[in-house]
């Protein structure tokens, strides 16, 4: 009985200490949101959804703001404006001081909910996903977010750090910009572009505004006051995209009337719509990621 | 409790330990653990069904005292019958009550008289259909005077809730399994050791095998209208491996972990994709439930003796039945009679009992007839597994119509068609395996003991790292829902 407890543990042991050696070696590669959730708690974020988790650069607004500026934006089925991103916001900021800067990206789609009921915060999607299902966002490496969701891909940490063929057009920086590197040809940004209207175009129809997420969007604001400066921003997107967005919420503006005198202030760009590439209408390609930026910087620079 | 989760695997160990170094000195505590340990293990799913498995265990032990005191042949038919549509009744209801609502009201309005009746939101109580069968098997039993009642109340419990077999079987037979209650277990090395590598192979075919083919037969079969022939052929063969090692898997790790407490289960498959013919393959797939079947329904109903008739009518019954059992679904049914419409030119022919050993035994190769044969009849089994899985009758036919139109000849194409290439390497690996094992218990039983140690011990290390890092997305076990 004795031998066979010993091999049991002994065998046991190997194998899960050589899992999780596989797991510390996920990096960038290893998926769009890894490095969000292994970094310490942060000073100054970039909030919203995957327009500003791929549009917003967070090096250029520390150069141009002289700040320690992280991406903490995902995507709009993971992060839209609710509970679970509000506590993970919290979980995420450096207490102590208000050195801070905040911007908050918003759109119609990160107030809104694709739940018959809106306000039904028991079935957000984003509850069971990794912002709902990882408590410790400030670990490296953080064991609790790979095993909840990665499951099911584990090899795949190695293999996108290593075999140049599964990498992928994407990486995920340090400072939390999701980088993505895809071919821009005319013909291909078009084909991606109808893809990405036609599925934004099918999704508004499930889509409604949430009361709880203006909520929680207010009471992230006020909770972020605490700790630095409050900025609203809208970021640009292709114009067939715009068309959708203001179907879905045509008063979108002003919605925000009340909400915008408890910021700094509000930066609507999608009058520059046409200003920027894009990299399938929704997402600013990488170098239009770097004028935007810059353009926010100087606008808070200049507040 | 799912065997492949965070919870079974600190469950198991502590199981373990307090049935070997606390309750090893009293049987009847070691039992009183065992039932215990089902009872959480069961009741880790939702607590609340737990009362209808007690409420089975008192009356299928109460019935069987009453038929050890009754000597008189009618009041032991009413017991007997009592057990039956008490445990019948619990599965009919929580299985099919919605079923034949359903059908009931499709009946109505086909005959123009259109009725609207309420349907309830049942939950079907995980493992229902495998523990009723089990405390049936033991009250038929009782009744047929093939084996004596039970006095001891705890050693029954532990055999209608045994947690490695409670919810997906084997479904044991009480002749075989409540007996090694009786016994005082001793710990055995070897046999400790081999069910540790059964739950390793188990493993292996359940997060490995059957939830990487579960990835891509769920996306080719949930949107079979967009893909070719060829394609839906590559979804079929998925779902073919998947509902193998799903099942099988689950069958392995309840052995293997059966073996960690000293009990011996039935084998429940026996490498049936070497099947070859249909007969062969019925005689090798959930052997547990088919010589149920053959037991409690076929013999009873006069078996293959009789006249031609006789015996079209109880292999349809038969197949039919058991079609049914796995689901609440037309096809299910269909399923179950296209495997008996495969099954009958064997039985009248009588060639249903020409392939009872094992397909090249000692060989590593077999002979090209047998290949053909092989070939033939998992070629049939995939066709039917096909009704098996598709959401509905509908869906199956134009399913095989895409496979049967010209796009058959194209080249597969779906989403993450690389990613599926993976897969696939593991199932040719998968089948080599099996086939060099296919004459023990499980392929892995002898897969290595003659080899050096170190290699050995890498294998099982290459298993285990395969398992944790190579396992497809969680699934939860296809036979949950029978």
């Amino acid at each position: 009985m004795r031998k066979f407890i010993f091999k049991i543990i002994a065998f046991s042991l190997i194998i899960i200490l050589c899992f999780f050696l596989v797991l510390s070696f996920a990096d960038g590669y290893t998926d769009d949101w890894y490095i969000k959730f292994t970094t310490p708690r942060q000073e100054s974020l970039i909030l919203g959804t995957s327009r500003a988790a791929q549009g917003l650069k967070p090096d250029v607004f520390n150069t141009i703001c002289n700040v320690n500026m992280f991406n903490f934006a995902f995507t709009i089925t993971q992060s839209p404006y609710g509970k679970t991103y509000f506590n993970s916001i919290k979980n995420k900021i450096k207490r102590g001081n208000r050195a801070g800067v905040f911007i908050l990206t918003i759109d119609p789609w990160s107030i809104s909910s694709i739940t018959e009921n809106p306000n039904d915060s028991v079935n957000f999607r984003e509850t069971s996903l990794c912002l709902g299902n990882t408590e410790n966002v400030n670990v490296n490496p953080n064991f609790e977010y790979l095993i909840n969701n990665l499951a099911g891909n584990y090899w795949e940490i190695i293999a996108r750090k290593y075999v140049k063929g599964v990498k992928g057009s994407k990486f995920l920086h340090k400072d939390g910009w999701l980088e993505v590197s895809v071919p821009m040809d005319s013909a291909i940004v078009n084909k991606r572009i109808n893809e990405k209207v036609n599925g934004y175009a099918q999704s508004s129809k499930h889509y409604h505004y949430s009361t709880l997420r203006m909520h929680y969007l207010k009471k992230t604001i006020d909770f972020l006051n605490n700790y630095g400066d409050v900025y609203l921003v809208r970021l640009p997107m292709h114009p067939r995209l715009m068309e959708i967005d203001n179907d879905l919420m045509p008063d979108f503006n002003d919605k925000f009337a009340d909400l915008i005198p408890t910021t700094k202030g509000y930066f609507d760009m999608t009058s520059l719509n046409g200003e920027f590439s894009y990299t399938d209408g929704n997402h600013l390609h990488k170098s239009s990621s770097k004028i935007v930026s810059e353009k926010i910087a100087k606008w808070i620079n200049a507040k | 409790m799912l065997f492949n989760s965070i919870d079974f695997a600190i469950f198991l160990p502590i199981v373990f330990i307090l049935y070997w170094f606390v309750a090893n000195k009293n049987l009847k505590l070691q039992n009183l653990l065992i039932v215990a340990a089902s009872y959480l293990f069961y009741g880790w799913w939702d607590w609340r069904f737990l009362s209808l498995i007690i409420f089975s265990t008192i009356i299928d032990y109460s019935v069987g005292r009453m038929l050890e005191r009754k000597k008189n042949q009618i009041n032991r038919k009413v017991l007997l019958w009592i057990s039956i549509l008490v445990n019948l009744g619990f599965l009919g209801f929580f299985k099919y009550y919605n079923f034949f609502l359903d059908n009931l009201v499709t009946a109505f309005n086909f005959l123009g008289h259109p009725i609207n009746p309420q349907g309830l939101n049942i939950i079907l109580p995980v493992g229902i259909s495998f523990y009723t069968f089990q405390t049936l098997s033991y009250t038929i039993d009782v009744y047929k005077r093939k084996m004596k009642p039970t006095k001891d109340y705890i050693a029954f419990s532990a055999f209608v809730s045994f947690f490695p077999q409670l919810v997906a079987g084997p479904i044991e037979r009480a002749t075989n399994l409540l007996p090694q209650f009786y016994k005082k277990r001793t710990f055995e090395y070897s046999k400790s050791v081999d069910g540790i590598r059964q739950i390793l192979w188990g493993l292996f075919k359940k997060v490995v095998i059957a939830d990487n083919c579960a990835e891509y037969a769920n996306l080719i079969f949930n949107n079979s209208g967009d893909y070719s022939g060829s394609t839906l052929v590559l979804g079929a063969l998925f779902f073919t491996f998947q509902i193998y090692g799903d099942f099988s898997g689950y069958s392995d790790i309840a052995i293997g972990t059966s073996r960690l407490f000293g009990f011996n289960l039935m084998q429940n498959f026996n490498y049936p994709y070497f099947s070859r013919d249909i007969a062969e393959f019925w005689r090798r797939w959930h052997i547990s439930l088919s010589t149920w079947f053959r037991d409690y329904l076929y013999i009873p109903l006069g078996g293959s003796r009789g006249g031609t008739w006789m015996k079209v009518r109880n292999t349809f019954i038969i197949f039919i039945v058991s079609g049914f059992w796995h689901g609440a679904n037309w096809t299910f049914i269909v399923w179950g009679a296209l495997n008996a419409v495969y099954f009958l030119p064997l039985l009248l022919t009588k060639k249903n009992r020409n392939n009872l050993d094992i397909v090249a035994q000692g060989k590593f190769l077999p002979p090209i007839k047998e290949l053909l044969l092989m070939f033939l009849t998992f070629g049939l089994t995939v066709f039917a597994w096909v009704f098996f899985r598709a959401n509905n009758i509908g869906h199956a036919i134009s399913y095989i119509s895409e496979i049967l139109s010209p796009s058959l000849f194209t080249i597969p194409k779906f989403v993450s068609m690389e990613k599926a290439f993976m897969a696939i390497i593991f199932v040719v690996i998968f089948i080599l395996i099996e086939w060099k094992g296919r004459e023990e218990q499980f392929a892995l039983a002898s897969l290595g003991l003659k080899w050096r140690k170190p290699l050995r011990w890498t294998l099982y290390f290459m298993l285990a790292m395969t398992i944790l890092l190579f396992g497809g997305s969680k699934q939860e076990f296809i036979y949950f829902q029978f």
